[in-house]
């Protein structure tokens, strides 16, 4: 260990939340666990007496358990796509922020896949599956893209963390054997560098396609029906623009809470939370945008069964929470975001909490009413949710701040190897770029002669 | 030393978990594949989704695999130089 040298740090702010742990993380962890060990008993109530002391009836068999898994994975787009897009694209203010949005895919990736598990009656059948699953169905489909998405996301979030593991194995960060564990012999030599700098590269185009592929598949457990309300062709597209609005918004919030946790206002600048709510704004309008061709489309038709959903949507039962979903994810946002004055943190945060809780009304919108509003001859069906569907969605939200607290407990939040190349390189690879994208400078030899000319 | 030892096992044994993992879900994929065949259930959708699928997982592994390699490739010629330099600098601007 004494041969080891700790390197000059000038991002000791990002490993100090390692190192120090104050009495407000473990009050933390014990409410959330408080919270999680409730969803567990809740859980284990289910299993035990079934699917009728959730609020699921016939016609409505599918309410917050699949409403939920739909938000999760929809959330997921916020880290692996994002991050991979912003690092394809060059964007040199993502620095600081990749990390955040990376562990936010891997935990809701998990906590999301999990979800349609609950929502069966004997868990057990899972076991199905695996040996008498049919891969022409769009439920094996999502059960493929998503684990292929866990896998991906999981290994882009480790491959760029074993510099900074390295960091922490090297200063002798305690549990020293998992950063030695993890840092994989990483010496920081140019071959190293090179190594992982391929991997991560070959993974950032990869992952992209992969993540579009999770929320276009999961559209089709809806739109390969022929329910109304479900069965449309743009369901794809617009899953994808869903997940990626309400990912950005959910990455938004992480990123001020932990701006304010570990007071990394030197790293995420306002500049960082303008960029990224002007990409929200973006979002909201392409998200309205996709939302009115839906709906004119239906009402155009006029047919009754569509209508049926339709009505119930605009003027019925669940009207509410549709024009509160519609108040949540445009109105809001649009109206805090395009005025520079509310653009600041405060602000970002209100229109992103907005879009969130809008994001999980819109899921809710889609998939209640089109199964009260079956086109067999049912009475509308009624769906109310029960305790212990409640219980499990603050289970959900408790095992992802829980397990991203421990992250953030264990490995820098922010990713300082970029931070470092960022300060070092990223000058003079800016300025390289502009140069490539302006036109060249004329020669002097024409200079002169222009200039000879006007004379 | 011996933790060092011990430490690189677990290592090997995590990349290949890895595979095994893949292996499984290739495995997997192809009865998937046998059952679509017995039940003559639109083979060709299931060999087509297969052909997708399978090369994603198998590329993931590849890919974790050729950076544990390369690491500990580099690993022994890292730590001479930190013997010639006083120090180890895993800090990305230590490779230059």
């Amino acid at each position: 260990m004494s041969e080891l040298r700790h390197n000059t740090f000038e991002d000791e702010d990002l490993i100090r939340p390692i190192e120090q742990t104050g009495p407000g993380f473990y009050l933390m962890v014990a409410i959330l666990l408080g919270v999680i060990v409730f969803a567990g008993y809740t859980y284990i109530r289910q299993v035990f007496l079934g699917l009728g002391v959730t609020g699921l009836a016939q016609p409505v068999s599918w309410g917050f358990y699949i409403i939920n898994f739909v938000f999760f994975i929809g959330i997921s787009h916020a880290g692996t796509l994002i991050s991979a897009i912003l690092r394809l694209s060059k964007a040199e203010w993502r620095r600081p922020i990749t990390r955040m949005a990376e562990v936010i895919t891997a935990i809701v990736l998990a906590i999301g896949g999990l979800h349609p598990i609950l929502d069966l009656g004997r868990p057990d059948r899972m076991l199905h599956l695996f040996t008498e699953g049919r891969l022409q169905s769009p439920l094996l489909w999502d059960v493929t893209s998503i684990t292929a998405y866990f896998a991906a996301s999981t290994v882009y979030l480790y491959l760029p963390m074993i510099p900074d593991i390295a960091i922490l194995r090297d200063r002798g960060t305690r549990p020293r054997w998992l950063y030695e564990f993890l840092a994989w012999g990483w010496r920081g030599t140019e071959h190293q560098k090179k190594v992982l700098e391929r991997a991560i590269n070959i993974l950032m185009v990869m992952v992209i396609p992969i993540a579009i592929s999770v929320h276009t598949v999961i559209s089709f457990i809806f739109s390969m029906t022929i329910q109304p309300g479900w069965h449309s062709t743009i369901f794809g597209p617009y899953f994808v623009v869903g997940a990626i609005f309400s990912g950005i918004a959910a990455l938004l919030i992480v990123m001020i809470a932990f701006r304010k946790a570990f007071d990394l206002g030197k790293y995420l600048k306002l500049i960082h939370f303008q960029y990224l709510s002007t990409l929200l704004l973006i979002m909201s309008f392409l998200w309205f945008y996709f939302t009115f061709a839906e709906y004119l489309t239906g009402f155009y038709g006029h047919e009754p069964n569509e209508m049926r959903v339709f009505l119930y949507k605009f003027t019925g039962d669940y009207a509410p929470w549709f024009w509160t979903m519609g108040i949540c994810n445009f109105l809001i946002p649009v109206v805090i975001l395009v005025n520079p004055k509310t653009k600041k943190i405060p602000g970002i945060l209100i229109a992103s909490i907005s879009v969130v809780i809008g994001m999980w009304l819109e899921r809710l919108i889609i998939v209640v009413p089109s199964l009260a509003n079956p086109r067999l001859p049912y009475p509308t069906g009624i769906y109310i949710p029960s305790l212990t569907e409640w219980s499990l969605f603050a289970g959900g939200v408790a095992v992802f701040i829980l397990a991203y607290m421990l992250f953030a407990k264990l490995f820098p939040i922010i990713s300082i190897w970029e931070i470092q190349e960022g300060r070092e390189e990223s000058v003079h690879a800016v300025a390289e770029r502009l140069k490539s994208y302006l036109p060249d400078p004329p020669s002097e030899q024409l200079l002169t002669e222009k200039l000879g000319s006007k004379r | 030393m011996k933790n060092d030892k011990t430490i690189f096992w677990l290592q090997i044994a995590s990349v290949s978990w890895i595979w095994i993992f893949v292996m499984g879900v290739a495995i997997w994929i192809l009865n998937l594949i046998r059952v679509a065949h017995k039940l003559n259930d639109a083979l060709n959708a299931s060999v087509g989704i297969s052909i997708v699928a399978i090369p994603v997982f198998f590329t993931l592994a590849a890919i974790l695999t050729y950076v544990f390699v390369g690491l500990q490739k580099d690993k022994h010629r890292g730590d001479e130089r930190a013997k010639q330099t006083g120090g180890i600098d895993s800090s990305w601007r230590g490779a230059k």
